[in-house]
């Protein structure tokens, strides 16, 4: 097992190498010239390409990508070209919000689609399958920013049950370290107040986006479990009268959960990206709302870096990924 | 009828949203959902959301007041200048302190001003070509001396961009020779009327700021300022709105969408401030380059814009017409010159000349928008309605900013037309006028009509170079009415400023230069 | 004929199969069936943000253009990025995955590595950089959602055919000499079918959904292009007041897109041989 792990962490990195890669031709590849942002509005042209020389935009290619590696390997990704702040201290600092974020949404959504799927499809064809399907499908179908605008107009402006935005009351302070996590920060510092206020804030972002993944882990769910009860071993056990409820929770979900599994992995991913809207309507001091100012201000620093911790975060919840599926299905940790 | 039935709908609407509103409000705090400056250096950056931050954390030797603004002596008590415009004196006020308690001296400005011409960034460029660091000097504790290269009309105007940090703190912070670039992009080393409070930073989403009860001003004439502001930056007006309605948010930016103001201003915790400032809407036309090389096809152009519908029905009349490229309320702008009217036949006809001097109706014309600034959308999409009635095909082209801007740097990469604003970054013709139609520009984004007239250039290089407004005045006007006869691009309005302000809060103060973003003057009550 | 059967009982499907059919016709026919055709580019500044009328079902837009007229014109759109960005997708995913699931060594661990470099990719940088190399466009952003959705597909099918190799079927096909294209195309792919057209069937409503957050972000289609993301992107300004501007173009993305998943839960049912065998 042990090295079943260390060769698909050894395995990630030129992964993550060649991602840099691509993403740095990519970067190069827009003109947009952010020496240009930086000198502003009355600059000449030899104040621009002074301001060029500087940060080093105007040598070749190679020798950039070359100084950025051995930065990346000192775990140093540089100060934005946009404003100057240090890359890596604002992702530190933007992180933790995000991850909370997306964890609360995949708790969600894993916590109800996969229920939900197991019921639907032990009704295969009947109405609670039919209903649950609609509604499933709904969630993937619905627009984020929408359902995030109806939330808000419902659940903060009429019934004022809930926070509007942010991620804490404006009169409360973050308790500050260790973890940089404001929910665990602020259990660590025995502050229920914060914790409580916190929760409230997460509410909503979290629901929003749980509703995409939620409707996805119950499909797969369904399809796995239906998938399942058609096996052979199932039929047999059904005919010998094993109790059908049992059977299910017990067999099925584990044998049809192998879809499911890698859908989560993947979720993560996606759900990191749809952070980005929820994060700009919710006011979520996240990561996602950072990369879209990067990418709008041509900031190739800060893209880089985000296009590696995302890269980072993927690897690292894949690994985990068929690390669960090697748990549940032997047959794929004794393929290898 | 309809209308009417559509503000009732607004109004009852409103008055729903705000009934559970005020509760929303945190006592004793401002809670601002602009954006804070991509980093804190008022060295580095020049730019709305800097400037502000930087007017209440930091002050200047002139600061802009009122509307229309006026260049009033803040950390000088005032100024000599020699006839020949090169010398500069600016006498300082005795006691003014930096918020760590240190004392502000000659020697923090003469630093403030090196400074920001070594880190060579936004705020610098309208000094550099005429200001040598070693130039810059400090005779006795309360004054300060310039000497320019050559002499520059509005060196004055633009001595407020330069915010005066605090010397001793900044010096102790630098690190490999980079002026404390670093350490301030975090921090804060001013002497304004708020201090940031350390540590509450999240770039570009919040940052909060206390009252600075020491600040050379005094508070004897605010008997209720403002005790905190927090900055917490909403980034959909959505959300800005819906927080204005229920009171969690006391202050948005100065560019509501027109369409919102009426539901904020049937509400009871909100309002909306209504401020004309000196800021221009400007479509760009690319003189240098195929087909707008044709002066008949640029006026065809002018006269297809529905100027009155965009304003009055689009904008709700949220905005001035200004035919020219100077605010209307600015001195140089010429009182009598006509501008351009929407006009299809007219269009027709000047389109027709153009064709006959070789314009192909067929060919497409681009224009780039910023697909961010929903208005820019809208002006375009009026603009393909009604140039297709009158057969020219546009072409709209969703942009960013940062892309547009690199690619005006040519005449060859830069766009057929483009959409974009001119703010007042200091109050002077030569903002406008000056810096879009000089051909010296060429290659900054402000000159990206690439428009070239050697009469203009000789008039506007002129004015330049006198410092008595009363001298400068009519060459500017001849220069505007000379590129409004080249019809060089097409000048749409001069902008109201639309913020959102919660109703507990009073005595706030529009000007153009920041607009209206310096907060002590404001009282709060709860 | 008992396929047919056994499909209409599955009311759901039915459903969706409705809902597509209908967004193909408006998408085949729609310039005939809006009532305001020229409203694909037209402004009329007078009717701004007029609430719903008998005159105006849907309400009207920030440049008073009917809304309904544009939300029949959108669908044509919609359905080309969905269809073209899955099928394309598809194309290259699938085979890659069946390769890289079936196949050992070298060959099977750089098709892995690729599509995980592909698959970390962060979409909105891609779609950016394309968009700003080919010019923001549709066919930009269809390009970037191709090369970012064919991962998903290489993904899922690569995990099904390795737990598939090893199954006894394929070992006893092995034995009889059976040649590798023939075990995948005839023998693994019908067997996997069922993940692929559920990610398929996803894949069509995440592709419209992700197109209108380009649009929201000034990459995808341009105005004044009908696309319903770009309204729904364009009507936030005018939120929460206008509701009607936000809801109906996003009313008609969550219809097309509940269609497309609703066929395709059916469609896998369907082809599934052991549901079929079973009920």
């Amino acid at each position: 097992m042990a090295g079943f792990i260390a060769r698909r962490v050894l395995l990630v990195l030129p992964s993550l190498l060649g991602l840099l890669v691509v993403t740095f031709l990519l970067i190069r590849t827009v003109p947009a010239d952010p020496a240009v942002a930086l000198a502003g509005d009355n600059a000449t042209p030899e104040q621009i390409e002074a301001i060029r020389r500087q940060y080093g935009l105007d040598q070749p290619l190679l020798v950039q990508f070359g100084r950025y590696l051995a930065g990346v390997a000192r775990l140093d990704f540089g100060a934005s070209q946009f404003s100057g702040r240090p890359v890596a201290a604002d992702i530190a600092q933007r992180l933790p919000a995000t991850l909370e974020l997306t964890f609360a949404a995949l708790l969600i959504g894993a916590g109800l689609g996969i229920p939900l799927g197991v019921v639907a499809a032990m009704n295969h064809n009947r109405w609670p399958d039919f209903l649950l399907r609609i509604l499933s499908v709904g969630g993937i179908a619905i627009a984020a920013f929408w359902l995030a605008i109806m939330l808000q107009l419902l659940f903060a402006m009429q019934l004022g049950w809930l926070p509007l935005r942010g991620q804490l009351s404006v009169g409360l302070t973050p308790p500050g370290g260790p973890t940089g996590f404001l929910l665990l920060d602020s259990l660590l510092h025995g502050r229920l107040d914060i914790l409580g206020d916190a929760l409230r804030h997460l509410v909503l972002p979290a629901v929003t986006l749980s509703v995409g993944g939620l409707a996805t882990i119950a499909r797969f769910t369904r399809a796995g479990v239906l998938d399942t009860l058609q096996k052979d071993f199932v039929l047999y056990e059904r005919a010998v009268g094993f109790p059908r409820r049992r059977m299910v929770w017990i067999y099925v979900l584990r044998n049809s959960v192998v879809a499911t599994v890698s859908q989560i992995g993947l979720l993560f991913g996606s759900l990191i990206a749809g952070a980005v809207v929820v994060e700009a309507i919710y006011d979520w001091p996240g990561i996602g709302s950072y990369t879209v100012q990067a990418i709008l201000t041509a900031d190739a620093k800060v893209m880089l870096a985000v296009t590696l911790l995302v890269g980072v975060i993927y690897a690292a919840v894949n690994i985990l990924t068929d690390l669960a599926l090697a748990l549940i299905d032997p047959r794929i940790r004794e393929g290898r | 009828m309809q209308i009417t039935r559509r503000q009732g709908g607004a109004l009852a609407m409103a008055s729903l949203l705000a009934a559970r509103g005020v509760r929303a409000a945190t006592p004793g705090v401002l809670v601002r959902s602009d954006s804070p400056p991509a980093n804190l250096d008022p060295h580095q950056l020049f730019d709305v959301p800097m400037m502000g931050y930087a007017l209440n954390a930091y002050d200047g030797l002139y600061r802009y007041e009122n509307n229309p603004p006026e260049l009033q002596p803040w950390l000088a008590e005032g100024h000599t200048a020699s006839a020949d415009g090169l010398e500069w004196e600016f006498r300082l006020r005795p006691e003014v302190r930096f918020h760590d308690g240190a004392p502000l001296t000659a020697e923090d400005v003469v630093y403030s001003f090196r400074r920001v011409l070594a880190l060579g960034k936004a705020p610098a460029s309208a000094f550099l070509g005429i200001l040598k660091p070693e130039n810059v000097t400090a005779p006795d504790a309360r004054t300060v001396r310039f000497r320019l290269e050559r002499a520059y009309g509005p060196f004055l105007a633009a001595i407020p961009i330069v915010a005066i940090v605090n010397s001793r703190l900044v010096r102790a912070n630098e690190k490999d020779g980079d002026h404390g670039a670093a350490w301030l992009a975090g921090n804060e080393a001013g002497s304004g009327a708020y201090a940031f409070v350390p540590g509450s930073l999240t770039t570009l989403e919040r940052l909060d700021m206390a009252r600075f009860e020491g600040h050379f001003l005094g508070w004897s004439d605010n008997p209720s300022p403002v005790p905190r502001i927090a900055v917490r930056a909403a980034k959909e007006t959505s959300t800005g709105v819906l927080g204005l309605l229920n009171g969690s948010i006391d202050w948005t930016d100065s560019y509501l969408p027109t369409d919102q103001v009426e539901q904020i201003q049937g509400s009871r915790v909100a309002q909306v401030a209504k401020d004309v400032s000196m800021r221009t809407f400007i479509i760009r036309m690319n003189n240098a380059r195929a087909p707008f090389t044709s002066l008949n096809l640029r006026k065809a152009m002018a006269h297809a814009f529905n100027y009155d519908g965009f304003i009055q029905e689009i904008l709700k009349g949220y905005a001035d017409r200004n035919a020219g490229p100077i605010p209307n309320q600015l001195w140089g702008a010429p009182k009598d010159a006509p501008g351009y009217a929407y006009d299809l036949d007219k269009a027709r006809h000047f389109l027709k000349l153009a064709q006959a001097e070789g314009f192909n109706p067929r060919q497409q014309i681009r224009i780039h928008i910023q697909s961010q600034l929903e208005q820019t959308n809208q002006a375009a999409q009026l603009f393909q309605s009604d140039l297709q009635s009158i057969g020219v095909n546009l072409r709209i082209v969703a942009d960013t900013w940062a892309n547009i801007v690199s690619a005006t740097a040519k005449p060859e990469t830069s766009p057929d037309m483009w959409i974009h604003w001119v703010s007042t970054y200091f109050v002077d013709p030569e903002n406008w006028v000056g810096q879009m139609y000089d051909s010296r520009f060429h290659g900054t984004w402000k000159a990206s009509s690439f428009y070239r007239n050697e009469k203009v250039d000789a008039l506007l290089q002129r004015a330049r170079g006198l410092v008595a407004q009363a001298e400068r005045a009519p060459l500017y006007e001849e220069a505007t009415r000379q590129v409004m006869a080249d019809c060089a691009d097409i000048w749409v309005y001069n902008t109201v400023e639309l913020r959102g302000l919660a109703r507990r809060l009073s005595g706030y103060r529009f000007c153009p230069a920041g607009g209206g973003a310096e907060m002590r003057w404001l009282q709060m009550k709860g | 004929m008992l396929v047919l059967r056994k499909f209409l009982r599955d009311i759901p499907a039915v459903i969706g199969a409705v809902i597509i059919l209908f967004v193909v016709i408006l998408a085949l026919f729609g310039p005939w069936i809006a009532p305001y055709p020229e409203d694909a580019s037209a402004s009329h500044l007078l009717r701004r943000l007029k609430p719903p009328s008998a005159a105006y079902p849907f309400g009207t837009d920030n440049l008073g253009r009917d809304i309904l007229s544009r939300v029949i014109l959108g669908a044509r759109g919609a359905l080309k990025v969905a269809l073209v960005v899955v099928g394309l997708a598809m194309a290259i995913g699938v085979p890659l995955g069946l390769l890289a699931g079936y196949e050992r060594g070298v060959l099977a661990e750089a098709i892995m590595r690729v599509t995980d470099v592909f698959l970390a990719l962060p979409q909105l940088i891609l779609a950016l950089a394309l968009a700003q190399l080919l010019g923001p466009s549709v066919e930009s952003a269809m390009l970037a959602l191709t090369l970012t959705y064919w991962p998903f597909f290489t993904r899922i099918v690569h995990a099904e055919t390795q737990r598939l190799r090893n199954a006894l079927f394929i070992d006893a096909l092995q034995g009889i000499g059976a040649g590798t294209p023939r075990i995948l195309l005839l023998h693994i792919l019908p067997n996997i079918l069922s993940p692929i057209i559920v990610r398929a069937t996803i894949g069509l409503g995440f592709t419209i959904l992700v197109a209108a957050v380009l649009g929201f972000l000034g990459m995808g289609a341009t105005p004044p292009d009908p696309d319903w993301g770009l309204a729904v992107a364009q009507s936030r300004t005018y939120l929460p007041n206008a509701w009607w501007f936000a809801t109906f173009p996003g009313l008609a993305i969550l219809i097309a897109v509940l269609g497309f998943n609703l066929l395709g839960d059916g469609l896998r049912d369907l082809v599934d041989p052991r549901l079929r065998r079973s009920r």
